[in-house]
This record gives C-alpha cells, structure tokens and sequence, in this order.
C-alpha cells in the first residue's frame, strides 16, 4: 500500500502544504511541537490503514459529526489517509455485495484492521433488535473485532451505551467493552463526539500503529483529560459568583455561568471548551445552554438536565439533597432532645 | 462498692486532633455547601475578573475549601500516626471478638430504649454502639478525603491526586455521581454530629461522669470499674 506522502504527492499536494498540514494536524491529536518530525516521519513512511467502520444501534450522529471535521477535512481521511474498505451508511456499494466485502477484508487484513464501532449491540432477545444485512449486529460485531488490531469506540453508544441504554433499557443495549473484551478498545464517547476529536484520533492511531494514551476509563487523555469546566470560556464568572438563575434574567443576557441551571461542564470530560464545534465557531454553553454531560456515563439518568445535583424520586415532592440533609438533620435533633427528655425522666431517683 | 476513680481516656494528641477535625468539617461542611448551592451571588457590577475585591466570591469560597480539605487530610493521617504509637488511640476498633463487646452492645440498647436504667449493668471506657459507629464516621471521613481530592485533583489531569485518585471517578459512575456521593455523605457526617453532641450530653446529664469536659482534660469518672479497662491500659 502506497504511504501518504505518496498519496499526496499523487494528488498533487506540495512538500510545503504537506508540512503545514503535518503541522496542523500535530496540533489537532493534541501533541507538542517536538512531535512534528515524528509526524511527518510517520507520514512518509506508514502505509494506509484499512478501517471498517460498523453501525449498531444509533442515530448516526457519529458519522455526521465526521464527515463535519474542518482539520483534516474527513474527506481526506476517509479517501487519503486511511482505506475506509466498509460503512453502511457512507459506501455506494449495498447489499449482499458490501457484506462479502466486509467478510474479505476481515481475512485479507486479519490483525491488522481497524474496527470503528458506531452504536452499540442490543442483548435482548438473541440480539434481534439489531439486524444487519439479515443477522443480528451483535455477531457482525463479534465477527469483525476478533481480526482486529484495536477497536475504536465510536459515541457515547459504543463507549457507555448512551440513550438505548438508558434506564430501564428495554432492549439489553451494552456499550461494545461488554462484549468485545479481548481487544484494546479506544473510547470516544459524546453525542456525538466532536469531529476533530474523532478524526484526531483515527491520525494518531495510524501515524503511530499505537493506541493513544488513555485515562482510567479508557478515554484518550489528549481530548478527554480536562473537564469542560476548566477549559470554559465563562470560567471567571463561575468563579466571581456571578450565576445565571433563570435563561431570562439579565445574568442569561451578560453571558454568566450556567452552573446554577444544571450546567453539566464540572462533571464532563472533552473537549468543547478549547476544540469546540463546527470548526471552531461555538459549543452549547457558547450559545447559551448548560452542557448535558453527553461525553459522561449513563448521562440520560443524571436527569434532570437544568438542576446541579440529582433530586430523589419521592411522590410529588421536589427533595433536593440539601433538602433531605436538612430535613434530616432536624429530625435528628428533634430526636435527640425528646430521647434525652424521657431519658432524664427514666433515670429519676434510684440513686 | 469501690470509690470512684478518675481514669485518663483520651491523650493530648487525640484531643487536639478531635477539636481540629471538629473545625475543619464544620469549615468544609458549610463552604461545600455553597459550592453545591450557590445561595447568594459574588459581587455583581464588576468585571468577573476583579470581582475577587469586591467581596466575598466563588473562588474565595472554594479556596477555603479546599485548604480545609487539606487539613482534614493531615489530621487523619496524625490521627493514624498517634493510633499506632499509642494504646489508648486504639479505641476506635469494635472488639466483635470479645465478649464484653456484645454484652455492652446489648446493655446499651437496652439503656438507650429506656428499658435498663443508665446506672444498671456494667460500666465501659467505650460503649459498644460508640465501638460500632465510630469505625463508620473514619470511613466516611475517608471518603470525603479521597472523593474529594479526586475531584480537586482533575482540575489539572497530570497532577499527584489526578494520578492517585482520578480512577475513583470513574469506578463510582462518573463525576457527576461523585458530587451527588460527597454531598450525601456530608450530610450523613453532620447527622452523626448531631448524634455524637446528644449522646455525649446525655451521658453527662445522667451519669455527671464528666463525659463533657473530657474532650478537654482526658479524663472520665467511673463508678465502678470499667470492663473494658485493659484498652487503655500501658
């Protein structure tokens, strides 16, 4: 296979362009300036990566997100940087044509294949609630990571299981570590994940034949090690006290922090403080919306999205902890004074 | 019957180390809850930025926060130290092991459901249900301090506690789970301080053992003696 400099060269692109781009892209997978040698090293010298890149259950979030990545356009990597040989929703190919293809590519390619998974595989009913090209999507999905040399997680889907598995989850849906769990598996979780972040990824897996570093829950440290806290734009207000209370008031209006109505950035890791969105132009908390942790485990039951702590499911109640804290504490001491009252009357005399 | 005898309970160390921890939670208890519900907005009018001048801000808040946090971490690691080189500092164990324990454990329910008097039955350097809870309140203590500086220490994901703790995280299903746990289980701390402050009245009201003042000078009085009275002895 030819290497991407080749590919370049072929297309036309010069050196100059092609260090720039080296450059840019050193940047995006989050790498110091030291490694741009190396970067362009591995790009004169690697050859293209086969991917197959497979859809369970999901809303293709993922693949619209991707195809949106600014830096490197996803068309570059989809047509120069990797060999993108299998993807249901982005092939001209269908049919029984694509599947035999899949199949092909599996054993030409045996170890040395990258599997992207979007979506994940409902357990339920022997996996019947995902069918793909007539079989149900958790054997496509077995089948395909036992070649494979590392599994990308792609979404909150594969990597947590996202809204499928939201409680009670009726359909057993799993993120895909459940069920694949001999393979380095690479988490990229968001709904959806930002385009740079997932192009980024797909850059680092294959300029360095290696998984990018990654934290206790298997998140690259590069796009997930910061809270969107503390890389937000509206960082000083949270640290002034100056709080939106109502998305009407006037703090709403002067762009304050939106901690107080539910924000989810002190609890969610990615990257939409410094990457951001839409190459660069916005993220929710940006336009004026909390962040709903959609990057964070189970985040459809951290509901509800505009209050800073979960309440307790109490009839007709709203019982935030404080709430309940105080409560409970008022109890106790009322109590205590009553147990100490007959305590004192039950001890009398007997001296 | 025999006279009754002061007895030396608690050492130094451990008496400076209760009144300490007592100010720090409180510090933290109080803070953590504005930073949980920010209750009253930082100076408005003025650039976020120097917003710090003007009064008292969320940042401020936090600061105090997480300096008290660090003290709570010294003092339970000198509480620690001191419970290794000394006997009495021991205490805190439930002795399930011996006999006395459960006598006690059944003793002082009794006492505390109104169904045995208070001067009934044996007496004891510790009561059993002191013996129980107490375990639980370190480990509570504990959790703070390790939920906690997981949190703080993310802040900066290269730091010593990002290293040591972050994984914590993660095994308790995400941050956000995290705060919710903190916040529970500081609530849980304070009922138990509103618990500890009662008892510890009653004891004083009913028996006038000087329970009370011996956080302070380290000695109780017993009537008789205490069966339990080899924990502490050198």
């Amino acid at each position: 296979m030819e290497t991407f400099w080749e590919t370049f060269k072929r297309h036309g692109v010069s050196r100059r362009d092609f260090l720039k781009f080296a450059t840019t892209i050193t940047g995006m997978m989050g790498l110091s300036p030291s490694m741009i040698p190396h970067v362009v090293r591995a790009l004169e010298t690697k050859p293209r990566v086969p991917v197959l890149w497979i859809h369970g259950l999901e809303c293709t979030c993922c693949s619209e997100s991707f195809i949106r990545s600014a830096t490197p356009l996803a068309s570059d990597v989809v047509l120069s940087m990797i060999s993108l040989e299998y993807d249901d929703t982005l092939s001209a190919a269908a049919g029984e044509a694509l599947e035999k293809h899949r199949e092909e590519i599996i054993k030409r390619y045996w170890g040395n294949y990258i599997l992207a998974v979007e979506g994940n595989p409902p357990l339920g009913e022997d996996g019947m609630y995902c069918v793909v090209g007539g079989r149900a999507f958790l054997e496509n999905l077995k089948e395909s990571a036992k070649g494979a040399k590392a599994v990308i997680a792609w979404g909150s889907c594969a990597s947590w299981g996202c809204v499928q598995a939201a409680k009670p989850n009726p359909t057993t849906a799993v993120p895909i570590h459940k069920v694949i769990t001999d393979k380095p598996i690479i988490k990229v979780p968001g709904c959806p994940p930002i385009a740079e972040v997932m192009t980024g990824v797909i850059m680092y897996l294959v300029l360095f034949d290696a998984i990018p570093p990654l934290d206790s829950q298997g998140r690259p440290k590069q796009f997930y090690g910061n809270r969107i806290h503390d890389t937000c734009y509206r960082r000083a207000f949270f640290n002034a006290g100056q709080f939106v209370e109502r998305f009407d008031d006037d703090g709403a209006k002067k762009g304050w922090c939106l901690y107080k109505v539910g924000c989810r950035g002190p609890t969610t890791y990615n990257s939409c403080g410094n990457i951001r969105w839409y190459n660069g132009l916005s993220y929710p908390i940006q336009a004026g919306h909390g962040c709903i942790g959609c990057a964070e485990e189970d985040f459809w039951d951290k509901a509800p999205f505009y209050q800073r702590l979960t309440t307790i499911p109490l009839p007709n109640v709203e019982a935030s902890p404080d709430k309940v804290g105080a409560v409970a504490v008022a109890a106790a001491a009322a109590g205590a004074v009553a147990h100490g009252v007959i305590s004192k009357i039950r001890n009398k005399g007997g001296k | 019957m025999i006279e009754a005898k002061k007895i030396y309970i608690f050492s130094p160390g451990l008496r400076v180390w209760h009144w300490i921890n007592f100010l720090t939670i409180m510090v933290l208890f109080f803070t953590g809850l504005y930073i949980g519900n920010p209750f009253f907005l930082g100076p408005v009018g003025v650039e976020a930025t120097y917003a710090y001048r003007e009064g008292i801000t969320m940042d401020f808040i936090r600061k105090v926060h997480f300096i008290a946090g660090y003290v709570l971490l010294a003092s339970f690691l000198f509480r620690v130290i001191i419970a290794v080189f000394n006997k009495r500092d021991r205490l805190v164990f439930p002795a399930v092991w011996r006999k006395d324990y459960w006598t006690s454990l059944k003793e002082i329910t009794l006492k505390y459901t109104f169904i045995m008097k208070d001067k009934e039955g044996y007496e004891y350097i510790r009561n059993a249900l002191a013996r129980t809870f107490y375990p639980l309140v370190y480990l509570m203590i504990l959790f703070m301090i390790a939920t906690g500086f997981a949190m703080y220490g993310m802040s900066k994901p290269s730091s010593f506690w990002s290293f040591l703790l972050g994984w914590l995280l993660g095994f308790l299903g995400g941050e956000f789970s995290v705060h919710a746990w903190h916040h529970w289980v500081a609530w849980l701390i304070i009922i138990f301080a509103v618990l500890h402050v009662y008892f510890v009245i009653r004891e004083e009201a009913i028996k006038k053992n000087g329970e009370l003042s011996s956080m302070f000078s380290g000695y109780k009085v017993f009537e008789k003696e205490p069966v339990d009275i080899k924990d502490i002895e050198e």
